[in-house]
C-alpha cells in the first residue's frame, strides 16, 4: 500500500504503465476492427460491452453449399457452432474461410459434393423509437472450394 | 529484474510490499471462474491453489506473470470471444508480476491499478456515449431489460411488468426480415416504471463511469481521492446486483483494494466486503426471489 497516490503514481514508473499500455494498444485494436471489420463492439478487449444491443446473441450466420445439381442450406451442427459463433462475432475473411473450410470438410466426410460455400451473417437490429426488431444482412461471403477463396461484400 | 521473477523482494508486512489481501483476491478469482480452455486452466488453477498455500509463491513476480501468460493465450485461442474482464485479468496480473519486481511494490501496483481502472471506464464511457449508436437513446436498455433473461426478474420487480406482459413484449421484439412487417403485430407493454429504470440504467451508468474514468486519470488526494474509491464501490455494488458478469466485480474490488493506503483500514475492509457481496450476488438469485415474493 502506498503512502501517498500522487508519490505511488509517480514511483511506479514503466512498470506501471506498462499493463496500460496493453490495454489502449488491444482497445485501439478492438475499435479499429469494430468500425472497419464488423466486430461485435462486447468482444475484443475495448470494453464495449453493455453499450449495445449489437451482441454475439444477436448476430447470426446462415450457411448454403452448392455443387452441380445441389444448392441448399445447411444447418450449423454442433462441429460448427465454434466456427460459426467467431464468424458471427468477427465476420472477416479469415473468420468465415474457417468456417467454410469446416463447411467444406464435413460436407465430404458425408460423402456430399460441394463446389462453393455461401455464408450470410446477420444482425437484429432495433427501431429507435417503437424498439421493432428487424434482421439485417451485415455480410456475405462466397468460398469456392478450388481454386482460391473468393469474397464479395 | 530477470533474476527477482523467482523469488519474492519485499515482505507482506513491510508498508512497500503489496499487500497479502491483493494477491490471494486475485488467486480466488482464478479459481472461482476457470479459464475453459482444457490445456490451460489446470496451470491457473494450480498456480492459483499454490498461491494461497505457499506464500512464497504468491509473492514470486514469476507467478503472476506465469499466470498473464495463461490467461493471454486464453484469448488468442478463443479469439474473439472472450469477454473484456479476461483481458483485464490478464493485465491485472502482468501489473502484479511486474510489481513484485520492483522497489517498490505497493505504489507500482497501485498506480498501475489507477491506469487500468481510467483505461477500462475510459473505453466503456467511448462506447456508450460516443461509438454505439444505440445506448444513449436508450434502446440498448430498454431492449435489454425485456430480451435478456439475466434481467428478467429485474424488469419484473423493478420495472412493473407482469410475466404475461414480459412474454408478449419478447413476442414482439421477435426480429422480422428487413422491409417486413406483421399485419396484426402483438402488443407491446411498456410501463412508465420500465421507461424509469431503463433511464436510470442507461444515465446512472454512464455519469457513474465517467465519474470513475476522471478520479482514476486525475491525480487526487484527501477527499477527492475518497470519493472515487466512493465511486468505484457504489458501482460495484449498485452494477453487479444485476450485471452478471461476477468476474468483472471481483476484478474491479481487487484493484480498488491496491490502491488502498495502509491507514485506510475501513476502506480496506469495504473493498473485501463488496468482493464477497459480489459473490452473494452470483450465487443467490435475489431478484428472482423478490419477483416471487412480489408475486410477479
Amino acid at each position: 500500500m502506498t503512502d501517498d497516490p500522487a508519490d505511488a503514481d509517480r514511483r511506479g514508473g514503466w512498470r506501471s504503465l506498462l499493463p496500460v499500455s496493453l490495454l489502449v494498444v488491444v482497445a485501439g485494436a478492438q475499435v479499429t476492427l469494430a468500425t472497419t471489420a464488423g466486430l461485435s463492439p462486447w468482444k475484443g478487449g475495448g470494453f464495449g460491452m453493455f453499450s449495445t444491443t449489437d451482441d454475439g446473441g444477436r448476430r447470426y450466420v446462415r450457411v448454403f453449399v452448392s455443387a452441380v445439381e445441389r444448392s441448399e442450406e445447411i444447418s450449423i451442427s454442433p462441429s460448427l457452432e465454434d466456427a460459426a459463433r467467431r464468424a458471427a462475432v468477427l465476420p472477416r475473411d479469415a473468420e468465415l474461410s474457417r468456417l467454410a473450410r469446416l463447411v467444406v470438410d464435413r460436407e465430404r466426410r458425408h460423402g456430399r459434393s460441394v463446389e462453393a460455400v455461401r455464408i450470410e451473417t446477420w444482425r437484429v437490429e432495433y427501431a429507435r423509437d417503437t424498439l421493432a426488431a428487424t434482421t439485417r444482412l451485415a455480410r456475405e461471403f462466397v468460398y469456392r472450394v478450388d481454386p482460391t477463396p473468393a469474397s464479395r461484400s | 529484474m530477470w533474476t527477482r521473477l523467482p523469488r519474492p523482494v519485499h515482505d507482506a508486512h513491510d508498508d512497500h510490499g503489496v499487500p497479502d489481501s491483493v494477491l490471494t483476491l486475485t488467486a480466488i478469482i482464478l479459481l472461482l471462474r476457470p479459464l475453459d480452455v482444457w490445456w490451460l486452466a489446470p496451470f491457473a488453477l494450480a498456480a492459483a491453489c499454490l498461491s494461497l498455500l505457499s506464500r512464497r509463491v504468491r509473492r514470486a513476480p514469476a507467478t503472476w506473470i506465469l499466470v498473464a501468460l495463461f490467461v493471454a493465450a486464453r484469448i488468442v485461442v478463443v479469439w474473439p470471444l472472450s469477454d473484456n474482464h479476461i483481458y483485464l485479468l490478464a493485465y491485472w496480473c502482468l501489473a502484479i508480476g511486474l510489481a513484485l519486481t520492483s522497489a517498490n511494490p505497493a505504489a507500482t501496483l497501485s498506480a498501475s491499478s489507477r491506469w487500468l481502472l481510467g483505461g477500462a471506464f475510459v473505453m466503456a464511457v467511448l462506447w456508450k456515449a460516443a461509438l454505439s449508436p444505440d445506448y444513449v437513446d436508450g434502446r440498448f436498455f430498454r431492449v435489454t431489460l425485456l430480451t435478456d433473461e439475466r434481467f428478467a426478474d429485474a424488469s419484473l420487480v423493478f420495472g412493473g411488468l407482469s410475466r404475461a406482459e414480459m412474454a408478449r413484449n419478447r413476442a414482439f421484439l421477435e426480429p422480422l426480415p428487413e422491409g417486413a412487417e406483421l399485419l396484426t403485430p402483438p402488443p407491446f407493454v411498456e410501463p412508465p416504471r420500465l421507461r424509469v429504470f431503463a433511464a436510470a440504467a442507461t444515465w446512472g451508468g454512464l455519469i457513474l463511469e465517467a465519474l470513475i474514468a476522471l478520479t482514476c486519470l486525475v491525480p487526487a488526494r484527501g477527499r477527492l481521492d475518497l470519493a472515487g474509491h466512493g465511486l468505484l464501490l457504489v458501482f460495484c455494488v449498485s452494477t453487479y446486483a444485476l450485471a452478471p458478469v461476477a468476474g468483472f466485480g471481483w476484478l474491479l474490488a481487487t484493484m480498488g483494494l491496491a490502491r488502498c493506503r495502509p491507514h485506510q483500514r475501513a476502506l480496506r475492509g469495504a473493498y473485501v466486503a463488496v468482493f464477497i457481496l459480489i459473490v452473494m450476488y452470483s450465487e443467490i438469485p435475489w431478484t428472482g426471489v423478490l419477483a416471487d415474493w412480489a408475486g410477479r
